[in-house]
């Protein structure tokens, strides 16, 4: 029962994303990619710093503890944020969702099935690289309607 | 403000050339959401959900803000004169940042984003149909809702295992 709420609310995170994703893409039309990631970036960590203050219990491991290493998400979601706000704006929301999804699940698939990362190993099975295929087409479906419409 | 209709209609060859730069990197940018997730379950699980999030949200706050520094003036009107619905996007990042860091370790990261995707792409279809939130308005064709089914399949496929 917990895990299909968790679900849930994953998939509402998922559309979230999207409607972020939209609002970026405007944004960054308007003010530049740096100042809108910017600002993406510092709205997130003074929510998150609020959040912690008044409702995350003490933890024994604090930030300062870990490897290094696990320290380097941020990086990414950077780079994310910077194609995505310079991205959405020429090939649409539609289509750079799809792309990102595409390269979402090929890293998710190798990680889970390496566990690389310090993550639980989960085998890489024939329904999940036919899965990928179908995001393949998708992703095809989804450029060449883009395509033609502004040809 | 100028629609991407009006800008492809202008220079078509740009346009199009630009796109299929960009897919590839927008692929890549993906790839690097997985790599995100997959170090954030792990050190959420250590540190707690909204401290791995403040990680996020922090080193990059830190990283943009440098690279703004030295980057030197943006065009653009003021941050301050800008419509208020534009600057809630900062709001919804962190709501999925702590959901990734909450269900890596229980679903893994392919079921995660299968689950996160579900949500996207039904939701990304419908702001270009309607023209939600200030993006383009644009029409949702066959290929489109083709696409959109070929992603349920991909859904139920893994969901199976």
């Amino acid at each position: 029962m917990s895990l299909v709420i968790l679900l849930a609310v994953v998939v509402l995170a998922g559309a979230v994303l999207s409607v972020q994703a939209a609002i970026n893409g405007r944004l960054g039309e308007t003010v530049g990619v740096l100042r809108s990631s910017l600002l993406t970036f510092v709205v997130g960590a003074v929510t998150t710093g609020l959040l912690i203050l008044f409702f995350e219990p003490a933890q024994a491991v604090s930030l300062l503890d870990v490897p290094k290493w696990q320290l380097t998400g941020a990086l990414f979601g950077v780079v994310y944020m910077m194609v995505m706000v310079g991205a959405v704006p020429v090939v649409g929301t539609a289509v750079a969702t799809v792309a990102v999804i595409v390269g979402q699940l090929g890293m998710g698939m190798l990680i889970d099935n390496f566990g690389w990362l310090g993550n639980p190993a989960i085998e890489l099975s024939s329904s999940r690289v036919l899965a990928m295929v179908c995001l393949g087409l998708a992703l095809v479906f989804m450029y060449r309607s883009s395509v033609r419409r502004s040809g | 403000m100028q629609t991407l209709d009006e800008v492809s209609g202008a220079a078509p060859a740009t346009r199009s050339g630009l796109r299929l730069l960009l897919l590839p990197l927008v692929i890549l940018a993906g790839m690097g959401l997985s790599v995100e997730a997959g170090l954030l379950g792990p050190l959420g699980e250590q540190v707690g959900h909204l401290w791995a999030t403040l990680s996020i949200f922090g080193v990059g706050s830190a990283i943009l803000f440098l690279l703004l520094l030295f980057a030197g003036p943006q065009k653009g009107p003021a941050l301050t004169e800008l419509p208020r619905w534009q600057l809630i996007g900062g709001f919804l990042g962190p709501m999925y940042v702590v959901v990734l860091t909450l269900a890596t370790p229980h679903i893994g990261i392919a079921m995660t984003m299968i689950a996160i995707l579900s949500g996207q792409v039904g939701k990304s279809v419908l702001i270009d149909h309607f023209g939600w939130f200030g993006a383009t308005r644009k029409k949702v064709n066959a290929e489109r809702w083709l696409a959109l089914v070929l992603i349920v399949v991909a859904l139920i496929l893994i969901a199976r295992g």
